[in-house]
């Protein structure tokens, strides 16, 4: 291997790179099956999801696309422990959240969830360092709030407050606050929702670095078909249930892409 | 119909209503305090006024040794009277069944024949005496009741040395004796104190006073001032022993109903002021969230037409409904509190019938006051998200704006765990609603402080009073002025340890054209009963030459120690001196002057002569000595300290049971009230943050821990404040009861302190348990959708 080790971001020039085959990953992170979920009872019953099978692996990033009321934050929302479903299977690892219990659900998105979302969730009162320092302080084996912010490109702006700060600024704060635990999973929703396509690309580039150097599962979920190129598999989603899937054979660097 | 706008109205109080009931019961609180004071001023004041007229209260009173009947047509002829009443007043010892140590009291004359012209009397139970007749008694009530004595039962009786029987006719009440109480008592003990009243012939005959008089009533011709005819009937009355007449305002009875109405006025504006300052702010702390909430809203029904006064109106109306529903709860609470207080009112002031009547005017003034405080709380905030234009109100609100807080910046940041920073930070951003929640914590704290220090207060006067001051078993007082040698008979009871012998005279001194009327004490040098006690606790030693006077009455004359006073002697000769003040008496009942028994004799010039002695006993010849003294003629009273102690603590515990219970609901009201607004408020503004806290991994408690924390810092800060504020506000309060007739020291125990502390923090997690029991249903996932 003429790579160096992904640790080393800065030795080595972001290039494309070529989807792992899935053979080589082992046991899915994630098993889903049959997984269905039902908001609200009787006539104003809605079904989210339909029966989803799926499963993802470690170090995939995978874009889930799919138009709104799909139901892909449905299945993002019981991917992360945020909600349970009504049927079906979902396993992480070694898992069962189908029948996690409330203190369950919270250990495992302390301790192996990393979440962005569309409008950032920072908190207000806690600078840039302090609102990822507070992740760190629960978590087992964090990088530093400084770090983690080093490979958002934030460095400059450690104490900022988040009104001080841009949206791109923001969300890459929140990026930071998801990968400095070492997640197992980061789960994106929508993550460049509110920003304008340059913004967005510099958010897109955090995440694919965090991806690549830190090998977490990324699930990044948009609307957005351009998003689909820098993906190695990409998912459609319809109605809530796996319209279909494809793999890239290379994944595209975020900066080439245009909206 | 209703208005779309006010089924909106509707919906947001219906969600609102735990914030919303919480500033009602607030408000209440006030609103009760004001209705209840205010009503019970005008019960009182107008079920006084209507016993004067009715029974013919006199004006203006005197007392004095005996004057022949023909001397009252000489101050009827006064300018300025317009009826005299002259009669009889004597002391009366009583043998009742049942109690083993003698009852005293006062027999008042009646008119043989008709009823009196003044102070009448009101019949409750029983008959009239009929015309002429022999043997008949009338009792007062409050000495009925408490030795269950009822129309038909015999009375034993001791008038002037002779044991009589007499049938109780009817009891009765006098306007004369609205607080029945023994002489400078600051409570009253009615189961050994009474009032009678006989027929004229009776009484006279029993005395030796027939043809005469010892006591006046006067009423006043319209128009006439009550000086000059005070000053004419002193003169007429000098030569036979006036003890000075006076005005109703110094009327025992009369000053005591007018120190409660002072006592209600101060509480009917100090309680309202405050409990409404806290609901207005709660107010607007509520309002100034469902405003930001409905930013949007109010943008909506601007662009589509809405006035701004239409907006400013149907916010307000919001607000009013608390005050509304605040008012309704108060006036509930105020005729509670009310009826309560009127049941105290009976132990201490009979008048034939008071009732509490709902004042309508103070329900007026606290609807005016209650709408008035909330207004000026929210008109600035409804009016400024009213006049935002409707494209700006149509966006988010800018994201808060944080900065590092004060303490951070002393640099001990790096102490800081990150919920504390975000606790403080916060509280830093809203300083006027953490302001108020440390007032209204602090608030509730000093509440508290108040009715167990009034009650430490009173048992220390207790223990002073009977531990410290006086220190003998009993008191005996003689019919009137006897040799020194009857001490030596007393003593020889049964029973009887040590005796002193006692001398007291009614003098007037006067310092510098101030004068008062007041019982000259004896004090026996080396006594080791009665004793005069300074401000340190030590004993005063009586001067051979000079007189000791209450600390509160030297300073009612602006007399300092070292000035030279005049005492008036009001009987006997009347003799004048001019005697130095030598030194000051803390005492906290009545107002007394202080000097050597022989100083006193030598001053009177009556020779060597007592009033009065005090006694201990071996206890276990109590009874034995009790029904020894029954038999000696010349006592016309006998006070038993144990007797008036139990007494005492009886009507005190009775009277503070009531205030304290209603000074502990309304802290618990306040301080549940004030932190459950603030935890909602907050629960409210950052429940994205704490659902993003709980998302990104954290556990209940440890978002729990955030809002805890802000809530512990607050109350870290309230609860020594409201210590302050409380022994302030007990300074104030009995500062400004205090009065010549009772005094309260102020004091403050560690008990005190630890029962409010304990009792707010209660209240305090209590209130903060039910809101954070609410985290459990946040909604993380709605939280996460967009920003408000």
């Amino acid at each position: 291997m003429s790579r160096l080790p992904a640790h080393f971001p800065l030795l080595n020039p972001p290039s494309p790179t070529p989807s792992n085959p899935p053979a080589a990953r082992g046991a899915p992170v994630f098993h889903v099956r049959g997984l269905t979920k039902f908001y609200g009872e009787g006539a104003t019953q809605v079904r989210a999801l339909a029966g989803v099978d799926l499963d993802l692996h470690a170090g995939e990033l995978v874009v889930l696309l799919g138009p709104s009321g799909s139901g892909k934050t449905t299945l993002l929302n019981q991917l992360g422990g945020l909600d349970i479903p009504t049927a079906g299977t979902l396993r992480y690892r070694d898992t069962d959240l189908t029948h996690a219990t409330e203190s369950e659900l919270t250990l495992y998105r302390r301790e192996s969830v990393g979440f962005v979302f569309q409008f950032y969730n920072l908190i207000p009162s806690l600078t840039a360092r302090e609102n990822v320092g507070l992740i760190t302080e629960i978590a087992d084996h964090p990088m530093p709030a400084e770090e983690a912010l080093g490979m958002v490109g934030l460095s400059p702006r450690l104490d900022h407050f988040p009104a001080q700060l841009s949206g791109g600024e923001q969300q890459r704060v929140a990026i930071a606050r998801a990968i400095a635990k070492r997640p197992a999973v980061l789960l994106c929703d929508e993550p460049t929702g509110a920003l304008d396509v340059h913004t967005g690309i510099v958010v897109l580039e955090a995440l694919e670095r965090a991806n690549r150097e830190l090998g977490a599962l990324t699930v990044i979920i948009t609307h957005n078909a351009v998003m689909a190129d820098m993906a190695d598999r990409v998912i459609h989603f319809s109605d809530g249930r796996v319209l279909s899937e494809h793999r890239n054979a290379t994944r595209a660097l975020p900066a080439t892409l245009r909206w | 119909m209703i208005a779309h706008l006010d089924r909106k109205l509707l919906r947001d109080l219906k969600r609102l209503r735990g914030q919303a009931a919480a500033v009602s019961l607030v408000m209440a609180c006030g609103l009760a305090m004001l209705i209840m004071a205010r009503s019970l001023i005008s019960s009182l004041e107008g079920t006084r006024a209507e016993y004067y007229q009715t029974n013919h209260f006199a004006e203006v009173f005197a007392s004095l040794k005996r004057a022949p009947n023909h001397l009252a047509d000489r101050i009827r002829a006064l300018p300025g009277v317009a009826t005299v009443q002259a009669d009889l007043a004597v002391p009366v010892t009583l043998d009742l069944p049942g109690l083993d140590e003698p009852a005293s009291g006062i027999v008042r004359s009646l008119p043989d024949f008709g009823e009196p012209e003044l102070n009448r009397l009101f019949l409750r139970r029983g008959r009239w005496l009929s015309p002429g007749s022999r043997g008949e008694v009338l009792v007062g009530e409050a000495f009925a009741k408490a030795n269950a004595l009822n129309p038909g039962d015999t009375l034993t009786m001791l008038l002037n040395g002779r044991r009589q029987t007499f049938h109780l006719a009817g009891i009765v009440l006098s306007p004369e004796y609205i607080f029945e109480s023994r002489p400078g008592a600051a409570l009253p003990d009615n189961r050994t104190y009474g009032i009678f009243w006989m027929p004229y012939k009776e009484v006279a005959t029993a005395w030796d006073l027939y043809g005469a008089f010892n006591h006046l009533a006067i009423t006043l011709a319209p128009g006439a001032g009550e000086r000059p005819v005070i000053a004419g009937v002193d003169r007429l009355l000098r030569p036979y022993g006036g003890l000075g007449a006076f005005g109703r305002k110094d009327h025992p009875s009369h000053i005591r109903v007018t120190d409660e109405i002072r006592v209600l006025t101060i509480l009917s504006i100090g309680f309202p002021i405050v409990f409404l300052s806290v609901a207005a702010f709660m107010t607007n702390a509520v309002l100034t969230r469902l405003l930001s909430l409905q930013r949007e809203q109010i943008a909506i029904l601007k662009a589509f037409g809405f006035t701004n006064r239409q907006i400013v109106v149907h916010y307000l109306k919001f607000a009013f409904v608390m005050v509304l529903a605040g008012l309704g709860l108060g006036l509930l609470g105020g005729v509670a509190l009310g009826q309560n207080l009127v049941v105290m009112y009976e132990l201490f002031f009979k008048f034939p019938d008071l009732r509490f009547r709902l004042d309508g005017p103070a329900v007026a003034i606290a609807l005016g006051v209650g709408l008035g405080t909330v207004t000026l709380g929210v008109l600035d905030a409804v009016r400024r998200a009213a006049r935002l234009p409707p494209a700006e109100a149509m966006r988010p609100e800018p994201p808060a704006n944080f900065r590092p807080s004060l303490i951070e910046r002393t640099g001990i940041a790096r102490l800081l765990s990150h919920s504390f920073r975000i606790a403080i930070r916060n509280l830093e951003r809203r300083p006027a609603q953490a302001l108020f929640t440390v007032a209204g914590l602090a608030l509730a704290t000093a509440l508290l402080i108040l009715p167990n220090s009034f009650k430490a207060g009173i048992s220390e006067v207790l223990d002073f009073q009977w531990d410290v001051v006086q220190r003998q078993d009993v008191n005996l007082g003689l019919v009137e002025p006897s040799s020194a040698r009857l001490a030596h008979e007393l003593a020889r009871l049964p029973g009887v340890t040590s005796l002193e012998p006692s001398r007291s005279a009614a003098v007037r001194v006067h310092f510098q054209g101030r004068s008062r009327q007041i019982g000259l004490r004896s004090l026996l040098p080396g006594g080791r009963h009665s004793r005069a006690v300074d401000r340190a606790g030590r004993e005063i030693s009586p001067p051979p030459h000079g007189v000791i006077l209450s600390s509160k009455l030297a300073d009612v004359l602006g007399a300092k120690i070292g000035d030279t006073l005049v005492l008036e002697a009001l009987e006997g000769r009347r003799p004048f001196a001019n005697v130095p003040l030598t030194a000051l008496a803390e005492d906290f009942t009545g107002i007394a002057a202080y000097m050597d028994l022989h100083a006193i004799n030598r001053f009177l010039g009556e020779g060597d002569v007592i009033t009065g002695a005090s006694l201990t006993l071996d206890l276990s010849r109590r009874a034995e000595f009790l029904a020894a003294l029954k038999e000696i003629p010349r006592v016309s009273t006998v006070a038993i300290k144990e007797t008036m102690r139990q007494a005492f603590r009886e009507t005190t515990a009775q009277s503070m049971g009531v205030i304290q219970s209603i000074y502990l609901t309304f802290a618990v009201i306040v301080a549940f009230g004030v932190i459950y607004n603030n935890a909602r408020i907050s629960l409210a503004e950052r429940a994205r943050e704490l659902a993003t806290l709980r998302v990104v991994g954290m556990t209940q408690h440890e978002v729990g821990a955030v809002l805890v924390t802000e809530l512990v810092i607050l109350a870290l800060l309230a609860v020594p404040l409201g210590l302050l504020m409380g022994t302030g506000l007990t300074t104030f309060i009995i500062g400004s009861v205090n009065t010549e007739t009772i005094r309260l020291p102020l004091v403050f125990t560690t008990y005190t302190y630890a029962f409010a502390v304990v009792v707010v923090l209660i209240a305090s997690t209590l209130s903060a348990f039910v809101v954070l029991r609410k985290l459990k249903h946040l909604d993380l996932i709605a939280a996460l959708k967009a920003p408000e």
